[in-house]
């Protein structure tokens, strides 16, 4: 049963990624991304990472997708454009390297080298029980899995505050810094209108003056 | 709980999903296009990291949510990476008027 779940969901998943990468219309293309999206969720939650799943949707589906499509909005480039083709002469080295690069990749999932205290990866079916077995012994290790796996939520946030606290700190200022340097790249250089003015009237007197050196062109400003 | 379902087959849609976002990086021209096949070969490697984790047994010392931490500071690393990628293709836009990677060559000799 929970083969036939699976094998649908990968149909759709690596359907939905060629969709990704083929689609003509950046939109659809955007729109298949959120559908592999969603399939990964799953597969996490096939993985019984289910907080892993709800934070995929949350941050993929809800953010970055959402992202993306403003991106492609703002610029314009919906249908139509040459930049949505893909030029012919790099299309047989480019589905070549790709092809290559599975085939590394599945022989060295039926090659690994396993570690010496269980069979080889390739052949493992079975995940690692959580509970205890029938003489009621247990490894501590299975106990936290138990807990991580049934309150994945908690253990989490647990984790990140005591073992991996220096690294979450890292993340959240790597976070701060990529917001000022997003805010830095998109704010443009403009004087700032006189008080009282409307954002609109500065434009078109931006527009009457001309390029600014160094500034973005005239045609951009009144594309606004 | 034992599922029937093998490592591998987690391991084989990972693989073929990093290799259908690699085509899509060097195929498609539209930057924002590669942005997207970026974020499908790092969902790939979360795949990887996040089955790792359920169908192995921790090393020692080892805390019990090794792989599902890694593919969360993956996740975030994404969400930084997209924004500020998708603000420099808007100030490249701005700049040469389209958005397409082959256009941004002011740097080729």
């Amino acid at each position: 049963m929970a083969e036939i779940v699976f094998l649908v969901i990968a149909v759709l998943g690596l359907g939905s990624a060629l969709g990704t990468v083929l689609a003509r219309n950046l939109v659809h293309a955007a729109l298949y991304l959120i559908a592999f999206f969603f399939a990964v969720a799953c597969m996490f939650v096939m993985l019984e990472a289910e907080f892993l799943a709800a934070i995929q949707v949350l941050v993929y589906i809800g953010a970055v997708a959402i992202l993306l499509m403003f991106g492609i909005m703002l610029t314009r480039n919906v249908q139509g454009d040459d930049t949505t083709t893909i030029p012919n002469a790099w299309k047989v080295p480019g589905l070549f390297a790709g092809f290559c690069l599975f085939v590394v990749l599945v022989f060295g999932i039926n090659n690994a080298v396993s570690p010496s205290s269980r069979g080889k990866w390739a052949t493992s079916t079975n995940r690692p029980s959580i509970v205890a077995d029938a003489q009621g012994i247990e490894a501590a290790w299975m106990t936290e899995r138990r807990d991580s796996i049934n309150d994945m939520a908690r253990m989490v946030g647990y984790q990140l505050m005591t073992r991996y606290a220096l690294a979450f700190e890292t993340a959240g200022l790597l976070l701060t810094a990529a917001l000022v340097g997003a805010i830095a790249l998109a704010h443009r250089e403009e004087e700032d209108p006189a008080p009282g003015r409307p954002a609109g009237t500065a434009a078109s007197a931006d527009a009457q003056n001309g390029p600014r050196a160094g500034g973005a062109p005239a045609a951009s400003t009144s594309r606004r | 709980m034992n599922s029937e379902i093998p490592l591998n087959w987690f391991l084989y849609f990972a693989a073929a999903s990093f290799s259908i976002g690699l085509v899509g990086v060097l195929l498609r021209r539209n930057a924002i296009v590669v942005l997207m096949a970026i974020e499908i070969m790092l969902n790939a490697a979360n795949i990887n990291l996040v089955a790792f984790w359920r169908y192995g047994t921790p090393p020692p010392g080892a805390g019990p949510l090794a792989g599902v931490i890694l593919a969360l500071f993956v996740i975030t690393i994404a969400a930084a990476e997209v924004a500020v990628g998708i603000g420099l293709i808007l100030l490249c836009y701005r700049r040469w008027n389209a958005a397409d990677v082959d256009r941004y060559d002011s740097l080729s000799g």
